[in-house]
């Protein structure tokens, strides 16, 4: 997962740097505001954090920018703690969250967490699990061959991939990867029969592009995905 | 007429043909007894014609004789086996892999092992009677109109056709069709085990 971190204190930007990349993010760091607006332009991200005093350009005119713009990667705000109408003024522009210096380091990556988990599923083009790679633009899931995943089985295998440290029961399943479907049955039955498909749907075609990566989980329970010990 | 490059090996050969085609006939019997239906839909045999045996030898640097014909390439007979769902193709090999008067000389698994195109397709290479080898390609459905079609677009004229894209819409293809068989494999097996509503 890519983050670009803004921020023109040098230490900290460095500190921050460190810690985000040692929990496993991509991290890009900019030093002043017109930079992240550059970067934002030319990469993707799957979260941006945003100092709100920096030279050049400041965070909440990148932030207006790039909401103006229809970025909806989300965004944190860093802000000092005096400056409440910094925080209203960045919620109100689009900003996701805000955190107060100073920080723990901790809870900037709690929040940075908390914000990548509730975007990632639309704002991600590529993700990777074990020997698998999910692309959402193309819908095409690969490891040694390729399929190509219909709209739903992308979503639900986005879900499981972002989880993959828990169990998600069917309900949590329907709620999030069938919010949007209109004709859903509404009988926990029918949506059990639903959500357990499209997951042999999924395991069938992970087995077919020879992929170590599985489902585990029955009907109408919770499901979890987890990497075979070989290669069938 | 001159020599052909099968010597006289040629009744023996239709032979061999005749007794695959039967055999594979015999299993499609066994299989709708046991089953229910019928786990092939169809079965084309040929054995391979003077001229393009000839060309083969030529392009692969061979002496046009009756050993490289029949001893050096093994496609002299092919046959192709068209299954309804992927697990047959599996189900099929397996059969024919146990006939006792053949033995297995090669297997190359391109619907596990899709080549870089899109292709999938599982082959066999038997040795009947020690004698002569037979080619086999078995695939689904979907895999034969994948093949019929990309042949269809690849024998164009127009070599500006032949482009990058159309390489990648043609793998693209390839990756859709192998998600639905996938998809219907699913529905099948899920059918079978009684777990979709009424």
């Amino acid at each position: 997962m890519k983050i670009l971190l803004a921020e023109d204190t040098r230490d900290l930007n460095r500190a921050e740097t460190a810690v985000l990349t040692m929990q496993g993010y991509a991290v890009d760091s900019a030093y002043d505001g017109e930079e992240a607006l550059d970067l934002i332009e030319k990469n993707g991200y799957d979260a941006i954090i945003l100092d709100i005093m920096m030279p050049k350009m400041d965070g909440m005119t990148v932030l207006k920018e790039l909401r103006s713009r229809n970025i909806v990667t989300p965004v944190l705000m860093l802000t000092a703690k005096s400056e409440i109408d910094d925080r209203v003024e960045g919620l109100d522009s689009g900003a996701d969250d805000y955190l107060t210096k100073p920080f723990a380091m901790k809870e900037l990556i709690a929040r940075v967490k908390a914000m990548t988990r509730r975007r990632t599923a639309y704002s991600t083009t590529e993700l990777k699990c074990g020997d698998i790679v999910l692309n959402a633009e193309s819908q095409e899931l690969t490891s040694e061959n390729t399929v190509r995943l219909s709209v739903r089985e992308l979503e639900l295998m986005q879900t499981l991939i972002l989880n993959r440290d828990k169990e998600l029961s069917t309900e949590y399943l329907i709620e999030h990867v069938w919010a949007d479907e209109k004709d859903l049955p509404e009988d926990a039955e029918s949506q059990k029969d639903i959500v357990w498909l499209y997951i042999n749907y999924l395991k069938s075609k992970l087995a077919y592009i020879n992929s170590r990566v599985d489902i585990m989980g029955e009907r109408g329970g919770a499901f979890q995905i987890y990497l075979r010990a070989e290669s069938s | 007429m001159a020599e052909s490059i099968y010597g006289d090996n040629l009744p023996q050969m239709q032979d061999v043909m005749k007794r695959l085609e039967d055999r594979i006939s015999e299993i499609r019997e066994e299989l709708k007894k046991k089953y229910g239906s019928d786990p092939v839909e169809h079965c084309l045999s040929r054995i391979k014609s003077e001229e393009s045996m000839r060309e083969k030898c030529r392009r692969k640097g061979l002496p046009e004789t009756e050993e490289s014909a029949l001893g050096v390439l093994t496609d002299a007979i092919g046959l192709r086996i068209v299954c309804a769902f992927v697990e047959d193709v599996y189900t099929i090999r397996d059969y024919l892999a146990a006939m006792p008067d053949c033995t297995v000389v090669q297997e190359k698994d391109y619907i596990r092992h899709a080549k870089p195109n899109g292709y999938r397709s599982y082959h066999m290479i038997l040795r009947v009677d020690d004698a002569y080898f037979a080619e086999i390609q078995l695939r689904t459905i979907s895999m034969d109109t994948w093949a019929a079609l990309e042949h269809h677009l690849k024998y164009k004229k127009n070599p500006a056709a032949n482009t990058d894209l159309l390489v990648r819409e043609l793998k693209r293809c390839a990756d859709e069709l192998a998600a639905t068989d996938m998809s219907m494999q699913t529905l099948r097996n899920m059918i079978y085990r009684d777990e979709l509503p009424e």
